[in-house]
């Protein structure tokens, strides 16, 4: 349990790392590692299905397959562009285009990179048990060797979420600026539905007159923009209490669904494929409603009184408990209904949704915990930073929580930040 | 995937992937009879295998899926003297950009692709936009952006 914790603590610094390919093209506040993973998960399991591979399996590499940057930091832009020039302008000509490298220089860099990144992994898993560490190794050799099944379809896929982002970040009017995306992708897509999907990108955004097949690649790509927004969202209840740059809620995605892997995988009574989905369920609705907190149909107007409600948990009869849950739940459900209402896995995310929220399932209540949990971690580590008290964190994580092993993580991480 | 799919490999290609299922079939003969196997000491044995050490359900997987794929492999091979100035699989592509730029790439099939190592698929667009090439042409290897490249030096350099 206490190293699960210390990977845990390792694997959150992915939600404050921001992507090095933006930071170098002067993107303000771009994504982080972690939200990218987010979406990338997303499109993964919209995508996997239709090439009958393993979805959870799919999903569990896009979940993993960044986790060495903990360590070994984003390497590729690095290792690809050797030697930029100082100049501003000629160091944006250079890095409008993607690297122009020999075959030899490629094969070694190539081989740099996968080096150094397994030493990362490798060092980040460490002392995780037996099963956990060969899940995420192969997996990840799996991706970067690109000599599994799933991991070639992910490769694609993870060029495919940058290039979406890279036209939501710098638009197409001035095209040229991220030519060095579509390069870098089109070196690498060659599933048959991919090629298809990046069909649907171009017809979207540069008004190609291409007629696709599946109509539902274009639906999907809408949904991808349209939970875009959670990766520039950030955590309500942080920002009321007071927190500076707090996670968005696409980290906060991402840290459930690791937390769902970690203790979800070695307990046969759950089914991890659920969890991961619902976990990347469970905030959607946000992305019409905006992040809501439980405090935002009582908080007072003045800033005092504001932070005396705050500094505790809520205090309500269970009348109004219901009453809360009832306004939410409607609020909520008619958000994932319009965000979902074209896209074939509708139903799915509706139930999985649905089921969360109501608590039905074993997945759904173990999940429901683990979610409290990741809150009152990263409530914990603000309190280290002194930035909050964690208290009312602990107070509702004592009410919710339930299952052994919950019980055994808020235990450990009792005497990990207290001592 | 469809069972009749051909799977193009190089000679290099192929025959690490030959021994990958050589050596996990080893591994899975190991454990079956739970002794401590002589194998994860062997030096033949690459240490990424290790991996599957502790889980059969991925040594049983990565076997099928190699199963499969030796069943279908089909051999890249140099083609003959008069063909050798236009780009198919196993080719070394230099292309010249506008303003004088090498970038290199070499089609391999989708197996073996690792553009990181500069691997390009036969099947990704710029693989695609690169097939059937002669020297001295000019390829847009990208769209909706052109992205225009002049074919400089085609080699065929197998393994």
């Amino acid at each position: 349990m206490k190293e699960k914790i210390e990977f845990l603590l390792k694997i959150n610094q992915l939600k404050e790392i921001p992507r090095t390919g933006w930071v170098w093209r002067e993107v303000e506040n771009p994504e982080t590692i972690a939200e990218h993973t987010f979406r990338l998960m997303f499109i993964t399991w919209l995508l996997a299905g239709k090439r009958k591979l393993n979805i959870g399996r799919a999903m569990k590499v896009a979940l993993f397959h960044d986790l060495c940057e903990v360590y070994a930091g984003d390497l590729t832009p690095i290792l690809y562009y050797p030697s930029l020039p100082k100049d501003k302008e000629k160091r944006k000509k250079v890095l409008m285009k993607w690297a122009r490298l020999s075959r030899e220089e490629k094969e070694k860099i190539g081989k740099k990179k996968y080096q150094k990144e397994k030493k990362a992994l490798f060092k980040l898993v460490k002392f995780l048990d037996p099963s956990l560490k060969n899940e995420i190794i192969s997996l990840w050799i799996g991706y970067e060797k690109n000599s599994s099944l799933e991991g070639r379809f992910v490769q694609q896929l993870n060029r495919i979420e940058t290039l979406i982002q890279s036209i939501e970040y710098f638009g197409t009017k001035n095209i040229t600026e991220h030519t060095n995306w579509w390069e870098w992708t089109n070196e690498i897509v060659s599933d048959p539905i991919l090629l298809e999907f990046l069909k649907a990108i171009q017809k979207k955004f540069y008004q190609l007159p291409f007629s696709l097949k599946r109509k539902e690649l274009t639906d999907i790509l809408n949904f991808l923009l349209e939970i875009g927004k959670l990766k520039r969202m950030p955590r309500l209840y942080w920002i009321l209490r007071g927190i500076k740059n707090p996670e968005t809620v696409a980290g906060h995605i991402f840290t459930v669904a690791i937390v769902a892997w970690l203790f979800g995988q070695e307990r046969k009574e759950f089914n991890v494929e659920k969890l991961l989905k619902m976990a990347l369920c469970h905030e959607l609705s946000a992305v019409y409603t905006g992040d809501t907190t439980p405090y935002d149909r009582i908080l007072p107007k003045d800033e005092k009184g504001r932070k005396k409600v705050l500094e505790k948990m809520l205090r309500l009869s269970k009348k109004e408990k219901e009453w809360i849950f009832l306004k939410d739940f409607k609020k909520e459900k008619k958000a994932i209904e319009k965000l979902t209402r074209k896209i074939p896995q509708r139903k799915e995310i509706l139930e999985l949704w649905e089921d969360y929220r109501k608590r039905i399932s074993k997945e759904a209540k173990f999940l429901s915990q683990l979610n409290t949990l990741s809150v009152l971690l990263q409530g914990l580590i603000y309190e280290k930073e002194g930035q909050i008290s964690a208290a009312p964190l602990w107070e509702y994580a004592f009410e919710t929580c339930d299952h052994p092993l919950a019980l055994q993580l808020m235990e450990e991480m009792k005497k990990k930040f207290y001592g | 995937m469809p069972i009749t799919r051909k799977f193009y490999l190089t000679k290099e290609g192929l025959r690490r992937l030959r021994k990958e299922y050589e050596d996990l079939k080893r591994l899975r003969e190991a454990k079956s009879k739970q002794e401590p196997p002589a194998i994860l000491h062997s030096e033949d044995l690459n240490p990424e295998y290790l991996v599957f050490q502790e889980d059969l359900t991925f040594l049983e997987f990565r076997l099928a899926e190699l199963d499969q794929i030796l069943k279908n492999a089909q051999l890249i091979k140099t083609p003959p003297k008069g063909k050798r100035n236009i780009v198919n699989l196993g080719a070394t592509v230099t292309l010249e950009d506008k303003d004088g730029t090498i970038n290199e790439f070499t089609i391999v099939g989708t197996l073996e692709a690792n553009p990181n190592e500069g691997k390009i698929s036969s099947e990704s667009p710029i693989g695609r936009a690169l097939l059937g090439r002669k020297v001295g042409e000019e390829v847009v290897i990208t769209s909706p952006i052109r992205v225009v490249y002049k074919i400089k030096k085609i080699k065929y350099q197998l393994s």
